[in-house]
């Protein structure tokens, strides 16, 4: 009886043990492709975060260019991961490193992109406040303008 | 000598209001409509003549090389992702809000920038041909793919082609059908007819 017992415990923790090795080969398998596409989509929402905060046309267009070449080795890597693992995972690295790439630079353009939009900012607020006191000075001077004009016509007039 | 920079205070407030309203307007973003319009182009690049022969009409071994042109006009880049499907005159239709519901075939993604248009190959052919029951079955090779679709058509008569535009989602961080708008998601299906020779 005892022995039984130990038999059917023993094939139990076969049987868990065989699916637990077989859970982990699979998606150590697919780990590479499945890593390929969230830094594909990490590095989209940088990108468009970037895209956001004013980022130029061209900057983004070459990002852009870069997730699609990403996005090609991640579909590559996606098809050979059936027939040819090592393409699949080269494929894969491929992807990942562009992506990592393309995340970078989006963080760079980002900051760049906030950093003039601030600048832009401050500038167009300063000339706003600027003129404004030009132009009150001007309206409050106005008549002293119009005196010294007055008085060069009169002193051109008296040399003449 | 108080009155008259009183006077200069309320001018220069008075100024400054109106030039930083002029900042603020040139600096701001205009309102735009947000959208995304999209088309499947055959060879000759145009909205028709899909078919090289009479009809809509395709043959075995037929290669037929299509594109569609998805233009992006959302306010910034977007993942844009092509699905297609093939259905019969008796399947349901795409509409605005509710994707196909014969099974998808395949998909093609790209990632598209602000107010550009991409182009996406779609590359067909007819391999093979089986008839069940007057039924007729297509097998076919789609960019390179091989599919063989569950959906027949009545002696090969009325197929068509689903095209659907889906876009990604960071929120739900899954591809939703169509486009955000301004309340909800705008679905916008293109269908092409073809008979099956």
């Amino acid at each position: 009886m005892r022995f039984r017992h130990r038999a059917l415990l023993g094939i139990l923790f076969l049987l868990i043990f065989s699916f637990s090795v077989s859970v982990e080969k699979s998606s150590g398998q697919s780990a590479q492709v499945d890593d390929a596409q969230s830094k594909l989509v990490q590095a989209f929402a940088l990108v468009q975060q970037a895209d956001s905060q004013g980022a130029s046309q061209a900057q983004i267009s070459l990002l852009a260019s870069n997730l699609n070449l990403a996005l090609y080795y991640e579909e590559n890597a996606t098809q050979l991961f059936a027939k040819n693992l090592t393409a699949s995972n080269i494929y894969a690295s491929k992807s990942v490193s562009l992506s990592n790439a393309a995340s970078f630079q989006a963080l760079s353009v980002a900051s760049d992109a906030r950093t003039e939009v601030l600048f832009g900012q401050f500038a167009a607020y300063s000339i706003a406040i600027v003129a404004g006191f030009g132009s009150a000075l001007l309206v409050l001077e106005v008549h002293r303008i119009s005196d010294l004009v007055r008085k060069m016509k009169l002193r051109r007039m008296r040399l003449d | 000598m108080q009155r008259r920079v009183a006077v200069l205070l309320l001018l220069f407030a008075s100024f400054s209001l109106v030039y930083s309203s002029v900042a603020y307007y040139s600096l701001s973003r205009p309102p735009t409509q947000e959208f995304m319009a999209w088309g499947v182009f055959s060879p000759s690049g145009t909205l028709s003549n899909y078919f090289s022969g009479a009809g809509a009409n395709v043959t075995m071994g037929e290669t037929l090389n299509w594109h569609f042109a998805v233009s992006n006009q959302m306010g910034s880049i977007q993942y844009a992702q092509v699905v297609y499907r093939l259905g019969n005159s008796a399947s349901a239709n795409p509409n605005a809000t509710v994707p196909g519901t014969v099974p998808q075939l395949g998909n093609s993604s790209i990632f598209i920038p602000n107010a550009q248009t991409a182009i996406v190959n779609f590359t067909w052919v007819i391999t093979s041909r089986n008839t069940v029951g007057g039924m007729v079955f297509i097998t076919m090779t789609i960019n390179g793919q091989q599919v063989s679709p569950s959906v027949g058509a009545v002696a090969g008569q009325r197929f068509r082609f689903f095209f659907e535009l889906w876009t990604y989602d960071l929120a739900s961080n899954s591809f939703q059908y169509g486009y955000k708008g301004q309340n909800s998601r705008v679905g916008v299906p293109l269908q092409v007819w073809f008979n099956s020779l």
